[in-house]
């Protein structure tokens, strides 16, 4: 098979030693960083981006791989090893987690979280190797109307399905649809909303407003709430897995890895669909319907590889269409831009090695973790008792870095703290961040794509209905944009993880009330 | 759980217990104020938005499709999703207030330390060309490690001290990253 042949090439590129060391720096960076409590995998990335800025493309790249991946086993350790919520797509692992490391199984919980994570990103990872050819065969004929349909429908997918309020979600997104128009625009060379700040019209870097949204407004988000006292880190104790450990887990792993990768290729990717669906069905097969809300292993194996699986997934849209579907993929994007390197359907034939020494040094990180997790669990429990104070000091240290990296202006410097205030707000009533960060970076890819087909058409607006892949995803959007309304309407909310554990149904609540009793969405 | 109402903690609270009052669920029906605030000024943001892309030059060879289409979109955008937005906060309606390992929903907003927060970075934004980026990160995780109830002052300055030069020795030296160290760093490090 040509995918075969390409990935082998990859391999070769990949495995050199001084890359295997970039792929193990970025793991172990990645890692750590992700373990540490209110940082999330997106987060890991933004804060991650400026150790990459003197390396090439390459390398780089192949430090991202290992970043990617770590960051994302990183969270799941938090959740197994904190007994508080964490990031949406851990909040599933963490429900069976804590409790079996309450119980002293968190190493068994560790282990199964690794192999897991080890097992759906090795298959997740090869299912992108095979799959993106042909998704590639099929977008290179796509015209500018048809992406800007597909930016259409990731917009609305993200702002409506994910979260818990489509309303506060678009608003979201029309915020990084706007911070995504300051600039000069690139079609004509006029200056937009630029307010007459000569800095501005270069527009605001992807990173400046990542590490803002993220770092700086959860540092001040949870500034202002502050749990206090001694932080409780439950033991990574017992012995890892026996025997009936993994014969209880390895169907959980293939299920979760066949739920979050294609929940993850979609553009209404992300992970907590598929973990959350991942947990109600291990709930519902298992054998063990009494050990669930106590420890039950199977609710910790499916999750995680579910959580993984997905994030493998959501690599399919960014390199074969240039695509992102979730914020870590949207940073992702920025740093690609970076380099000059716009990912599209061409992007597999024009920098082929490149892809293909990623891919394959996903193959190797995901190796490389299942290595390292085992044997420094207790490394990350040491960093899991890191004083809050230090902590958060330390993220907004680490804020200034990446963000004075970038232009060296302390300008940015102010312009990350008024948008760190507003992740701040954001935070405070529930408005999620992700839609931002994918309008900032989809918002004027998506006009490109617009005013291209306008211009062939001369003005005729038809133009987008053109195609019939083009009606199809725009009747998606559509849906995606009616739908949940419809639904919350209709049948209340979700249910939350916490009921989920309780009853083991998604259910939806009977009336509009239940939403102000219960108060927490999913 | 939902946001508290806004409650200032009073000086000198930071480091005690959090206590917030468990709320009852009459209170977390009501309206609030400060997302209303907020989804106002998403609204002034979309007006400023189509008004201002009505100045936007276009130039005599692009059609109708020029600068300023986008702009419009984006500003209709806005604003529906304000209105909307608007009369659900406006009826009470609440979105989840994020979950965060560290956060504690049940207390109060302790605005204090995020103000103190705000105007170390700021601070610090300024200081950089003036005193080198290692000491201004310094005296700013001091602060904000301070802010949040770390106990004593020489620790926190120390921590943030030591972090703060090994992370620049590594990124300018190793890394070559752009980052001014300041006279005394520069000087004592230039024979590297």
């Amino acid at each position: 098979m040509d995918a075969l042949t390409d990935l082998a090439a990859g391999f070769a590129d990949a495995l050199t030693p001084i890359n295997l060391l970039f792929a193990f720096i970025g793991v172990l960076l990645g890692t750590a960083v992700g373990v540490l409590p209110g940082i999330g995998p997106a987060m890991t990335v933004a804060l991650l981006l400026p150790v990459t800025y003197v390396l090439e493309p390459t390398s780089a790249f192949i430090m991202f791989a290992g970043i990617y991946y770590g960051g994302m086993y990183g969270g799941s350790t938090t959740s197994i090893l904190l007994n508080t919520p964490g990031e949406a797509s851990s909040i599933m692992t963490a429900l069976e987690g804590n409790k079996m490391a309450k119980a002293g199984r968190g190493a068994a919980a560790l282990a199964t979280a690794a192999i897991g994570s080890f097992v759906a990103g090795t298959i997740g990872t090869l299912l992108l190797a095979l799959v993106a050819p042909t998704v590639v065969d099929l977008a290179i004929g796509i015209t500018a109307a048809d992406y800007f349909a597909l930016a259409v429908f990731a917009f609305v997918a993200v702002a409506t399905v994910l979260g818990a309020s489509p309303l506060r979600g678009l608003a979201s997104l029309g915020l990084g649809l706007y911070l995504g128009l300051v600039g000069t625009d690139v079609l004509t060379g006029q200056e937009r909303f630029t307010v007459g700040v000569p800095q501005l019209s270069d527009g605001i870097d992807v990173v400046v407003v990542a590490v803002a949204l993220f770092a700086v407004g959860e540092a001040l988000y949870v500034a202002s709430r502050l749990r206090h006292g001694p932080v409780q880190v439950m033991d990574a104790s017992g012995p890892y897995m026996t025997r009936s450990d993994l014969r209880r887990s390895w169907a959980p792993w293939l299920r979760g890895t066949a739920l979050g990768f294609p929940f993850g290729a979609l553009p209404a990717g992300g992970a907590e669909i598929p973990t959350f669906l991942s947990y109600a069905s291990e709930r519902r097969l298992t054998k063990h319907p009494e050990e669930f809300g106590k420890g039950a292993i199977e609710g910790v194996a499916g999750p995680e590889a579910a959580n993984n699986a997905a994030a493998a997934g959501v690599l399919v849209p960014l390199l074969t269409l240039g695509l992102p579907t979730s914020a870590t993929a949207a940073i992702l994007l920025a740093a690609f831009q970076g380099y000059g390197i716009q990912p599209g359907p061409t992007l597999l034939t024009t920098e082929s090695t490149l892809v293909w020494t990623l891919i394959a040094a996903l193959f190797i990180g995901n190796t490389m973790l299942l290595v390292l997790n085992l044997p420094l669990a207790g490394v990350w429990v040491k960093l899991l008792r890191i004083p809050r104070p230090y902590l958060y000091a330390g993220i907004l240290l680490f804020a200034s870095l990446g963000c004075y990296a970038v232009n060296a202006d302390p300008l940015d410097l102010v312009l990350l703290l008024l948008l760190g205030g507003l992740g701040f707000v954001m935070r405070r009533y529930g408005w999620p961040v992700a839609p931002a960060i994918i309008g900032l970076i989809l918002g004027p890819i998506a006009e490109t794509n617009l005013r291209r087909a306008l211009a062939i058409s001369g003005g005729d607006l038809s133009v987008l209905v053109d195609t019939w892949f083009s009606r199809i995803v725009l009747l998606l959007s559509f849906l995606a944009l009616v739908v949940p309304i419809v639904l919350r309407v209709v049948r209340g909310r979700r249910s939350t993880p916490e009921e989920l554990q309780e009853t083991g149904e998604l259910r939806h609540h009977e009336t509009a009330a239940a939403n102000r009793e219960g108060g927490e969405g999913s | 759980m939902t946001a508290p109402e806004p409650v200032p903690a009073p000086p000198g609270d930071v480091g005690s217990p959090a206590t917030g009052p468990p709320e009852t669920a009459a209170a977390r029906a009501g309206r609030n104020n400060g997302e209303l605030a907020l989804t106002v000024l998403l609204g002034v943001l979309g007006v400023y938005l189509v008004v201002d892309a009505g100045s936007i030059a276009v130039p005599g060879s692009a059609s109708n499709v020029g600068p300023r289409f986008f702009p419009y979109l984006v500003g209709g955008l806005i604003i529906v999703t304000a209105v909307a937005l608007g009369v659900r906060v406006f009826l009470g309606d609440r979105g989840p207030a994020d979950e965060s390992e560290d956060v504690d929903l049940t207390a109060g907003t302790d605005w204090r330390a995020v103000g103190i927060i705000a105007a170390a970075f700021l601070a610090h934004a300024l200081l950089i060309n003036v005193i080198g980026w290692p000491l201004a990160v310094t005296l700013m995780f001091g602060t904000i490690a301070w802010a949040l109830g770390a106990r004593g002052i020489v620790r926190p300055l120390l921590a943030g001290g030591i972090t703060s030069v090994v992370v620049w020795i590594v990124f300018v030296k190793a890394l070559n990253v752009a980052l001014p160290g300041g006279t005394f760093l520069e000087l004592a490090t230039s024979w590297f």
